[in-house]
């Protein structure tokens, strides 16, 4: 159901050896097969209301923490601080809600304002200081987790907002409504990609910065423009963390940093820069989804997953290089 | 790729050990971000003592302060040997904790003696980056990717070993010496009326592991290979060096600093325990970068890496004491991360325009 509402990841050509041959081809047979799997081995629980509800609730935020990161991957850059800046954005709404008693609205605002503005500090850094990107994100990671706890300390914000509650719980058609706005984000992101100048643009810089500059494309407008879209989605991420989740404390976003490499990597995303794939991202956050949920299911060690997700990443990209090898014998 | 290549040639005559430049570097000494290091630590060092005396208090701050830059020291290598090829270890915490879960396992279960439970725990580690090594060089996958996905794998790996083989925290034995590493300085063992400095027992690991590896990058062939691996593979290569087996014994080495790290914080806290290794992956990056190591490879700088482990251990002991909450101490750890390389950008800048006008 994902691949219809990202049109733009379907081979215009229409040729179906072309869909065969494309990465996401082979993770969206994975990933339908392993549903109908868990599916059949949880006796049908998984098609119950509640259970898929949950399952796609969920999926909402790794979607789009994984699109986050996806966008700094695609200029050849990472984005370390991703997991905490969602956690701080979360944890910032609360406390407007909360302690300044803002209206929901106003707070949405703030958690998206805010996290667009330190991922354009993080572009500007990278660009001003010529620091590699993965090392200014290191270090603002530890920075905006200082402020994160100190925000409200250990304690929990609850009790916030019933209307952001209520957004976060409703669904339409069966379908929850955050899990639906992950898809718009990811369409948008898609179409960003695909049809926009500068969405080219990032991909050229990521690609071949040398190139592109020889083509007239500023990179460092590339560089400020990535992180602050990538920051833009943790501030998404954010909120959608803070709608679906009752509550939040200055623990949220510890364990969002590997799965949001996890997802575009599976997905096909190339570290090196100038490939993105938003359908092969989100297909990604499913499977991972999956393995979740089939450790809720079976009862499974917690952390045995972890090992699961790991064997799942390295299996995926070893995979990956094995058909590229073979695709290029084969022509 | 490009970007890497010229920040690679701009940037090199900063580090200390280049394959032997032909023209004269033309960066003064003020621009070497070592020296900039010192100065800072001495600044450091000096305000913290002015602002809190007990800062130079040998039992409450010195002694710990050691040992605690004995490990991160360590750590910082341990990554610095795959920054040598350009590569990165996100695994280098979980290396440690399987190598110090198999020091512990080796001694509750089979009882061996601290020496050849430490050699058991090195051993784990090399095999465990030989085969990070080992995928990334036969399959050309990015070494971030490869040493994300073992770092996933492993930590669910030891949560499960660490809950099958104890109580789920840590072994409840420790091997006999351990107690005397933990808290034993050299102080404690005279010769007649002679005694020894106020060192701890864990100090001369590290500085073994320091001469080891800088000895390695200068002098030994395997050493300059890797170097020249991380600085072009392809002419690498082409000048008849094994590349391949290069990367992985940088790996395999990068696992076994991991491990000797993993049982310096285990002598340390006096526990072969799970939770070892879980704050190793930024203060492993800190020591090198701060110390002017960069990330395209090719060069490394040891003695950097001891000044940015040690300027980083006297920043949280000196936050530490000066009671900053554990949210300030990343907050400050952060900014001076930020600054110093900021600075470091900036001398460099102006060295570089200096250079030009000669």
């Amino acid at each position: 159901m994902t691949t219809q509402t990202l049109p733009s990841l379907v081979p215009t050509n229409g040729r179906i050896r072309s869909i065969v041959r494309a990465p996401e081809f082979s993770l969206a047979i994975i990933a339908m097969v392993g549903f109908v799997a868990l599916a059949i081995a949880s006796n049908g629980n998984l098609l119950t209301r509640g259970t898929l509800d949950a399952f796609f609730r969920f999926l909402a935020v790794p979607v789009v923490i994984g699109l986050s990161q996806m966008v700094v991957l695609g200029i050849g850059q990472m984005n370390l601080s991703v997991g905490v800046l969602t956690g701080y954005c979360a944890m910032v709404a609360a406390w407007m809600m909360v302690d300044l008693g803002v209206p929901a609205v106003v707070a949405v605002l703030g958690a998206l304002v805010l996290g667009l503005v330190v991922g354009v500090v993080n572009g500007l850094l990278v660009v001003f200081t010529r620091i590699n990107g993965f090392i200014v994100t290191l270090a603002t990671m530890t920075i905006i987790e200082g402020l994160r706890y100190g925000v409200h300390g250990p304690d929990t914000y609850q009790g916030y907002s019933p209307s952001l509650r209520a957004f976060g719980r409703a669904s339409i058609l069966g379908l929850p409504v955050v899990f639906l706005l992950a898809l718009a984000v990811a369409g948008i992101v898609a179409f960003f990609f695909a049809r926009t100048v500068t969405g080219r643009k990032l991909l050229a810089t990521g690609g071949s910065p040398f190139a592109a500059r020889l083509s007239g494309i500023s990179n460092d407008r590339s560089i400020v423009i990535a992180h602050a879209i990538s920051g833009l989605l943790a501030g998404v991420a954010a909120v959608i963390t803070v709608a679906a989740s009752g509550s939040v404390n200055s623990s949220i976003g510890d364990d969002l940093l590997l799965p949001s490499f996890a997802a575009p990597i599976i997905g096909g995303v190339a570290l090196t820069g100038g490939v993105v794939s938003v359908l092969g991202t989100c297909l990604a956050a499913f499977l991972v989804r999956l393995v979740d949920v089939m450790q809720a299911q079976f009862d499974i060690n917690r952390r045995s997953i972890d090992l699961i997700v790991g064997a799942v990443v390295l299996g995926a990209v070893l995979i990956g290089t094995l058909r590229q090898k073979l695709l290029r014998r084969s022509t | 790729v490009t970007e890497r290549a010229t920040l690679d040639v701009t940037d090199r005559p900063s580090a200390p050990e280049p394959p032997a430049p032909k023209k004269p570097s033309k960066i003064p000494w003020w621009a070497n971000p070592r020296v900039g290091l010192s100065v800072l630590l001495v600044g450091l060092v000096v305000l913290f003592s002015s602002l809190r005396p007990s800062f130079l208090d040998t039992q409450l701050t010195l002694v710990p302060l050691q040992a605690d830059i004995s490990v991160y020291l360590v750590v910082g290598l341990a990554q610095l040997m795959v920054l040598s090829l350009g590569h990165m270890n996100m695994a280098v915490g979980r290396m440690a904790a399987m190598s110090a879960f198999a020091m512990g396992l080796a001694y509750d279960r089979l009882g061996l003696p601290l020496p050849v439970d430490l050699a058991i725990g090195m051993l784990v580690g090399l095999g465990l980056g030989a085969l990070a090594g080992l995928i990334i060089s036969r399959t050309g996958v990015n070494s971030f990717v490869v040493t994300l996905a073992l770092d996933f794998a492993l930590v669910g790996l030891i949560t499960i070993l660490y809950t099958t083989f104890t109580n789920g925290v840590a072994f409840p034995t420790r091997p006999e010496g351990m107690t005397a590493l933990r808290f034993d300085t050299f102080a404690d063992y005279c010769a007649g009326d002679i005694c020894g400095p106020e060192i701890p027992l864990v100090v001369p690991f590290a500085i073994v592991a320091v001469l080891a590896v800088g000895l390695l990058f200068r002098y030994a062939r395997l050493g300059r290979e890797i170097l020249m691996t991380g600085s072009n593979e392809k002419a690498a290569e082409l000048s008849g060096i094994p590349t391949r087996t290069r990367v992985l014994q940088a790996h395999a080495l990068s696992g076994l600093l991991a491990a000797l790290a993993g049982f310096l914080l285990a002598a340390n806290n006096g526990a072969f325990s799970a939770n070892i290794g879980e704050e190793f992956l930024l203060p492993s990056f800190l020591g090198p970068v701060l110390g002017g190591t960069l990330l395209a490879g090719g060069a490394v700088s040891v003695l950097g890496t001891v000044l940015g482990a040690t300027l980083t251990q006297v920043i949280y002991k000196g936050l530490n004491l000066l009671q900053f909450q554990l949210d300030q101490l990343k907050l400050y750890i952060g900014l001076v991360l930020l600054a110093a390389l900021s600075l470091d950008r900036v001398r460099h800048v102006l060295a570089e325009r200096r250079g030009a006008r000669a």
